[in-house]
């Protein structure tokens, strides 16, 4: 028997931790993994280094922007170039302090909106696996950042706060194929759930045949989730289909926030409404 | 004094594979998302578990292709668990096949790295379908798996090459103390 474990200890081992995770999937999936030690020691490890990656990944990206500007500069002389080269980049400042002076001054302007209490946060990550549309925020449990909290800014809705460290916090975005919004179409009040999909990008689901739907209708939330604020944008209507069998219709949606473009949100408690609405 | 030796090599090593881990997720979370290729992330937990399988067939391994997997879900997936089955059982399918793999070219190579991410990929569409239920979520998955593996396999050569640098450099550098 001894000899038959020591022979087979490396599968044997590698089955059990099969049935492991099988075990905090099913205990996961159940709601029963609440303070999961091992999330919060390896997000003490990685949020400052996330939060120099990530810095380091936007200098490369400003970088390449600016790459970008002066390449057609090329041909001019080296003098030039390096005039040029300077001015662009403190150009690029001061766009960049200019941009986030806006932004800042929006959020602060679209929080006096909100009557609960929100938290603003700086994303430090996106998600490690191309199969969850999810990030990272710098906010967490010892901000006030709870669990299933609404994620936002001032253009609309970003997504959901689906788990909590002491200082960080995993956002599902909207996009995700888990996620699920309740939503208004503006105009005719029709309700619908918006959601993500690996096939067909952003959809939204269950509005019925009947429905009067058209590209270009805004999606706001509807608040009867209990967790976004009513009246917030979500995204507009860019294609419909109705097939011919089926008791609903196919309703493609463009975001009102690109999450790959956003840099702060705003994270909100479910009491808090929009009084723009 | 072998024992003792042989610890000193082995805590060497689990620093590195503990060092590659780290650096693989925050690449992941962070920089490699500048690299114009779409939705795709490239996927360097997976090739390590791969070489994890296929030159250090033990114990430690095994539960380090979990704790990778498990790290993955804690930084990224909805439901903790998904990865850490699907990385596990990429390490039981290498470990498995690497009797009758000989890896001394980087087409072979890519190849492996190719089959353990449509494995990989296999196992997330029916863990998901079991515990999410997200419905016709199956529809695009198909895609993901082969771009996701495709990319994983032109990286999975330069990488292996650089782990076994690394480990070589680890190895030189005990015998160089000894």
């Amino acid at each position: 028997m001894l000899a038959f474990l020591r022979k087979n200890q490396v599968p044997l081992s590698s089955f059990c931790c099969l049935l492991l995770s099988i075990y905090i999937l099913t205990a996961a999936a159940r709601g029963q993994l609440k303070n999961e030690p091992l999330s919060a020691v390896l997000m003490w490890i990685l949020r400052p280094l996330q939060i120099a990656s990530q810095g380091t990944a936007n200098w490369v990206k400003g970088f390449q922007e600016n790459y970008d500007t002066l390449a057609g500069f090329r041909s001019e002389n080296e003098r030039l170039r390096k005039r040029i080269q300077s001015l662009e980049i403190e150009k690029q400042r001061l766009l960049e302090a200019e941009a986030t002076n806006l932004r800042l001054k929006q959020q602060l302007d679209f929080r006096s909106h909100l009557t609960g209490a929100a938290i603003t946060a700086t994303i430090i990550a996106n998600s490690a696996s191309s199969w969850f549309q999810s990030c990272t925020i710098d906010k967490g449990s010892a901000d006030g950042v709870l669990k299933g909290m609404a994620v936002v800014t001032p253009l609309g809705v970003v997504g959901q706060v689906v788990s909590v460290t002491a200082r960080t916090a995993k956002v599902l975005l909207l996009t995700d194929p888990n996620s699920g919004i309740d939503v208004l179409v503006q105009r005719t009040r029709s309700r619908g759930i918006v959601s993500g999909s690996l096939e067909n990008g952003t959809v939204l689901k269950y509005v019925k045949r009947s429905e009067d739907i058209q590209a270009g209708d805004r999606l706001i939330t509807s608040g009867l989730d209990g967790v976004f604020p009513k009246g917030m944008m979500v995204g507009a209507v860019i294609k419909v289909r109705k097939q011919h069998l089926g008791l609903f219709q196919f309703i493609e949606v463009l975001p009102a926030v690109q999450s790959a473009r956003v840099e702060e949100v705003l994270v909100v408690g479910a009491q808090s409404d929009a009084k723009r609405q | 004094m072998r024992p003792i030796a042989s610890s000193e090599l082995f805590m060497r090593l689990f620093l590195l594979y503990f060092v590659v881990g780290v650096v693989s997720v925050l690449l992941q979370t962070t920089l490699l998302h500048l690299l114009p290729i779409g939705p795709i992330v490239p996927d360097l937990i997976l090739v390590l578990c791969v070489y994890l399988g296929l030159y250090h067939p033990s114990v430690g391994a095994a539960l380090g292709s979990f704790l990778l997997g498990y790290s993955v879900d804690i930084v990224s997936s909805p439901i903790l668990g998904l990865n850490a089955f699907a990385m596990s059982l990429v390490f039981l399918s290498v470990y498995f096949s690497s009797r009758s793999i000989w890896l001394q070219n980087p087409i072979v190579t890519s190849v492996v790295v190719l089959l353990a991410a449509v494995v990989k990929g296999a196992a997330l569409v029916l863990v998901w379908a079991v515990f999410l239920s997200v419905e016709g979520f199956w529809i695009g998955a198909a895609r993901y798996i082969i771009m996701e593996a495709l990319v994983a396999a032109v990286l999975a050569p330069m990488v292996f090459a650089l782990l076994r640098r690394g480990q070589n450099y680890v190895e030189k550098f005990r015998a160089a103390a000894q």
